[in-house]
């Protein structure tokens, strides 16, 4: 309590859990990083599950080729999709990794923006059932970005696995209306780098690390020259795509450069010799890319020149989500247009027609949509944050765009320099929420969930 | 044996290293001398000799850090806690608080210490359905009656702009364009512009109800929505843009929420006996159509091109280097008066008429001079110790002239008195008795009397000199000469004014010549003989060489 006076905080040690949709993150609240991260993903066999056995694989362990397991995701767009293999999830890393008392602490669980109220009242009936935490809430990941930049009021810009999601923070607390939300996040440079290597190499094997014994480095039309592994019979299709991920999010880290401007403008420059950087394949052979590294980045923000051979994985959005059920198409109107006299100005982005918007067309598009009187604040404080935005040139790139396109506005961009603090920025700002000794008051149990009733609580005190 | 028989026997003096060793020591070791070493033996105390450490070992430090290790760890306690008190309890949590168990529940149960951070907002309670409607439709009522005033208000406006525009020309002209605009029903934004450039007197009523059209009509409330907005509200401690964000009917805004929920709060306050006038007055002046306008507004001053943008910064950067200007010239201006600015002759001049008069002027303004100087160095240093006293002033009767040419003087007063006297009898006929003193030709008497003298070829620097100060001419030359001739004065008993200047003791203006003269044959002298001892010495040399002698 010594330390109270000084920053607010009153440890009570809670849990955070971080279901992303590519890594869960679990600690104590007050810690500045995550205890466990683990893999949104389990491996399950084919055997049915037995009573109260543990019939599912998790964490590093799925990476072990097993036959017939299956590898499947938990979480669909930061939302949890397969709920028995959650709950299973979280039950094994509460009790047999961190030996949790459930009854001692509280439990902060991250959520998505778009998540529906049928949703949220699923998480908290399913915790209060499965869990014995005595008190839970549940805390808006733009939130406690803010909250982990300790800015009150700004703008979130996620860039995830499965979607780039931009919310506006006032106070502490996400505008639900505003928020935008398309998936040409993580997974969609995934599928880019996918239909890239394909149709530039029609005849290369990409394989997955695990295939492999040994190895010889060769330059790519040479043959690949290496040793199969040893493997059990019969490992399923969805165990090859989670190892190939391994793959994609290697060439994501180490060839991805997002061009200075929109790529079609000025291509010449980027097929020079020095912006060609080689890669190592998982069979030892070594790929030169040029202009490819910058296509790739720039489809995350101009997806419409880059067109995925599989559509259907990836509809055309604008960004616009509907998140409650009453939501309607209002939106704050516009100030009239200037037909003659605005030759000069830049070419009107927003257009009704507009089905596909790039990264920094939507973060352009949500701060046009924030109130005016908190347009120039939000400006100021956008937060980049998530692990897609590691790439290289990705916040300077955004921010030229956005002083473009907003003349009138200051813009400035906020990332934090530690790539491990990026990817992980919600669940530490979840960790310093939980600590502070003025949230406590917010925690809500089980009964009073129960007398208030879901929706004053959902809407109310999850705020 | 003490270290000073050892030092004896060694034969080493150190009673001079001694002594301010000893002064430090006293002043350091006071607090020492009272605590008196008790571990070591004197003769052992003794042999450290001089070496003593600087620092103050005293016994109370040491016990200090002593007891700091062998502090017991202070306990803390594992507690539980519920953060939420009164009606609706919490879920109990656990914390570490400082104090051993017993201590903590001996004390009496406090409310959790971050409960005080937990402010609500006085929001007033919604009353019932059927008060609800009734203040509606008195609001109603109010806002006809506002619309009545108002459009009354218009006419009249609108009529006295209609004789305003018959008056000049070319403001009709404009105004049947901006009328024949309104009837054609183009864009608002380029009329805007238009109307903007022309800048009438029209425009401003025209504007607003151009506004006013394009602004939606009040929303019609309903009870369940006004609960709705209430509790959001209260929940969200009218943090507007979240009520807004939150609130599930569709097709308002934000303004609207706030315009409803202000005039249905001035309405309930209305309503209780003890509200204060001020908040109503400050809840209704809140207008709907006022803040939908000028957030339009400001839509449009984001909206600018880079092209204004840069051309408005231009501007205001033009604008604060006139402004930079015209703070420069306004100092210069002022340095300037206060060059111009020259005392006033408040006294009558004739004090400073005679010669002693003068010297006293002189005197004083050395005074005050240095006065100003000793101020500006005590300003610079801020050390008003370190400035020198001043020298007391010179008294006017010590000055060498006032003695010598004392009668001749009171005859000179007198005749210039004299003079004065009839001038001012016979003001405007003779203007300046000391011009015509001064033009009258002097005698070498009188001159010498007067102190004048002229310089015919000798370089003068500008401004007062006193001649104790000069440097004299002949005393130019080489430190070993200067030396030599020092000693010759020595020898003859001359008397000098001492120090690094030479001069005579009482520097006036014929001593100075004959010192002056007597250095130089001094010099000459010295010179010659110079010569002659070396000439000599040659001699001598030559001498022995060819054998003579």
């Amino acid at each position: 309590m010594s330390g109270s006076a000084v920053h607010g905080g009153d440890e009570i040690n809670a849990i955070v859990l971080d279901p992303g949709s590519y890594y869960t993150r679990i600690g104590y609240a007050g810690d500045d990083f995550p205890k466990i991260t683990t893999p949104s993903f389990f491996a399950i066999g084919p055997d049915p599950p037995k009573k109260g056995k543990r019939t599912r694989i998790f964490g590093e362990a799925i990476g072990v080729p097993r036959s017939n397991y299956e590898v499947k995701p938990i979480i669909k767009d930061s939302l949890i999709v397969d709920w028995d293999a959650a709950i299973e999830q979280y039950k094994y890393y509460f009790e047999d990794v961190l030996k949790i008392n459930y009854k001692e602490q509280p439990i902060l669980i991250v959520e998505p923006v778009w998540a529906t109220t049928e949703y949220r009242q699923k998480v908290v009936e399913e915790f209060f059932a499965n869990f014995d935490f005595p008190a839970l809430y549940l805390a808006k990941s733009p939130t406690c970005i803010s909250f982990q930049q300790g800015r009150a009021n700004c703008l979130v810009v996620d860039i995830g696995h499965d979607s780039v999601s931009i919310t506006p923070v006032i106070d502490g607390m996400s505008l639900l209306r505003n928020t935008t939300k398309t998936h040409y996040a993580g997974a969609f440079l995934n599928a880019q780098i996918q239909d890239m290597l394909n149709k530039k190499y029609p005849n290369l094997d990409l394989c997955a690390k695990y295939l492999v014994r040994d190895r010889t480095p060769t330059k790519y039309p040479e043959e690949a020259k290496y040793t199969q592994r040893q493997l059990p019979d019969n490992i399923t299709d969805s165990f090859y795509e989670y190892q190939q991920l391994a793959l994609w999010h290697e060439i994501k880290e180490t060839m991805l450069e997002v061009p200075e401007k929109k790529l079609a403008s000025d291509r010449e420059t980027y097929k020079d010799e020095t912006h060609k950087r080689s890669f190592e394949l998982p069979l030892g052979q070594l790929i030169e890319l040029g202009i490819e590294r910058f296509e790739l980045a720039d489809s995350l923000f101009d997806p419409k020149s880059y067109p995925l051979r599989d559509q259907d994985k990836f509809p055309p959005t604008n960004g616009e989500v509907s998140i409650k059920t009453m939501y309607d198409d209002y939106r704050p109107v516009k100030r009239t247009k200037r037909t003659e006299s605005s030759q000069s100005s830049p070419p009107p982005e927003e257009e009704e027609a507009v089905t596909i918007r790039g990264l920094s067309q939507l973060v352009a598009h949500t701060l046009t949509s924030v109130d005016i009187d908190l347009r120039a604040s939000m400006a100021h404080n956008i937060i980049i944050s998530g692990g897609t935005s590691l790439i290289t040139q990705l916040t300077e790139r955004i921010q030229a765009d956005l002083s473009n396109t907003n003349p009138g506005l200051k813009v400035r961009l906020h990332a934090v320099g530690s790539s491990a603090e990026r990817s992980s920025q919600s669940w530490i700002g979840g960790s310093v929420l939980s600590s502070l000794g003025t949230f406590h008051q917010m925690w809500v149990t089980k009964e009073e969930y129960q007398q208030a009733g879901a929706e004053k609580i959902l809407n109310q005190r999850f705020r | 044996m003490s270290a000073n028989d050892i030092l004896d026997v060694l034969n080493v003096q150190r009673d001079s290293l001694d002594l301010p060793a000893k002064k430090k020591q006293k002043v350091l070791n006071d607090v020492a001398a009272v605590h008196r070493q008790t571990g070591l033996s004197r003769e052992l105390y003794s042999l450290l000799g001089p070496n003593t450490p600087p620092a103050n070992l005293s016994n109370a430090t040491s016990s200090g850090t002593k007891s700091k290790f062998n502090l017991k760890p202070s306990p803390w306690t594992r507690q539980s806690f519920t953060a939420q008190s009164g009606d609706q309890k919490g879920a109990e949590f656990f914390h570490w608080v400082k104090g051993s168990k017993e201590l903590i529940e001996q004390e009496p149960e406090k409310p959790y210490i971050f409960e005080k951070f937990n402010v609500r907002l006085d929001i007033p309670e919604l009353p019932d359905e059927a008060t609800f409607d009734t203040y509606m439709s008195e609001l109603l009522q109010d806002e006809e009656d506002a619309r009545v005033k108002e459009e009354e208000r218009k006419k009249v406006a609108e009529e006295s702009t209609k004789s305003n525009s018959t008056e000049p020309k070319t403001e009709t002209a404009t105004g049947e364009k901006t009328d024949t605009q309104n009837e054609e029903k183009t864009e608002t934004g380029t009329k805007e512009e238009k109307r903007s450039t022309h800048e009438n007197k029209r425009s401003a009523p025209d504007e607003l109800k151009n506004v006013e059209q394009s602004i939606p009509p009040r929303h019609n409330w309903t009870y369940e929505e006004t609960v709705h907005l209430f509790e959001l509200c209260n929940a969200f401690e009218l943090k507007w843009p979240i009520i807004f964000d939150r609130f599930k009917y569709p097709g308002l805004r934000e303004e609207d929420l706030k315009d409803q929920f202000y005039r249905v709060s001035a309405k309930i306050y209305q309503s209780q006996p003890n509200a204060s006038h001020a908040l109503i007055e400050s809840l209704k002046s809140f207008s709907r159509v006022k803040e939908i306008e000028r957030k339009q507004y400001l839509e449009k001053l984001l909206k600018r091109t880079p092209a204004e943008i840069a051309e408005e910064e231009s501007l205001v950067i033009e604008a604060r280097r006139f402004e930079l200007a015209a703070k420069k010239m306004l100092v210069e201006r002022s340095q300037l008066l206060t060059l111009l600015d020259s005392p006033q002759v408040t006294q009558s001049t004739q004090q400073y008429q005679s010669s002693q008069g003068l010297a006293n002027l002189y005197n004083n303004l050395m005074i005050i001079d240095k006065h100003q100087k000793k101020r500006q160095l005590q300003q610079q240093l801020r050390l008003a110790s370190s400035s020198e006293p001043l020298p007391p002033p010179i008294p006017s009767a010590a000055s060498s002239s006032y003695k010598r040419d004392r009668t001749f003087q009171t005859q000179l007063q007198q005749y210039l008195s004299n003079v004065l006297r009839q001038s001012q009898s016979v003001n405007g006929r003779e203007p300046n008795a000391i011009q015509q003193l001064l033009m009258k030709r002097l005698t070498v008497k009188e001159e010498e009397a007067y102190g004048l003298h002229y310089h015919a070829n000798e370089r003068l620097t500008p401004g007062v000199m006193l001649r104790s100060t000069q440097r004299l001419a002949g005393t130019q030359q080489r430190q070993s000469v200067l030396r030599s001739v020092n000693t010759l004065l020595q020898e003859l008993d001359i008397p000098t004014g001492g120090g690094t200047t030479w001069r005579p003791v009482m520097p006036t203006r014929k001593t100075m010549a004959k010192y002056d003269e007597l250095i130089r044959s001094v010099v000459v002298l010295l010179d010659v003989k110079r010569a002659r001892d070396k000439l000599e010495s040659e001699i001598k040399l030559i001498k022995s060489q060819r054998g003579i002698e």
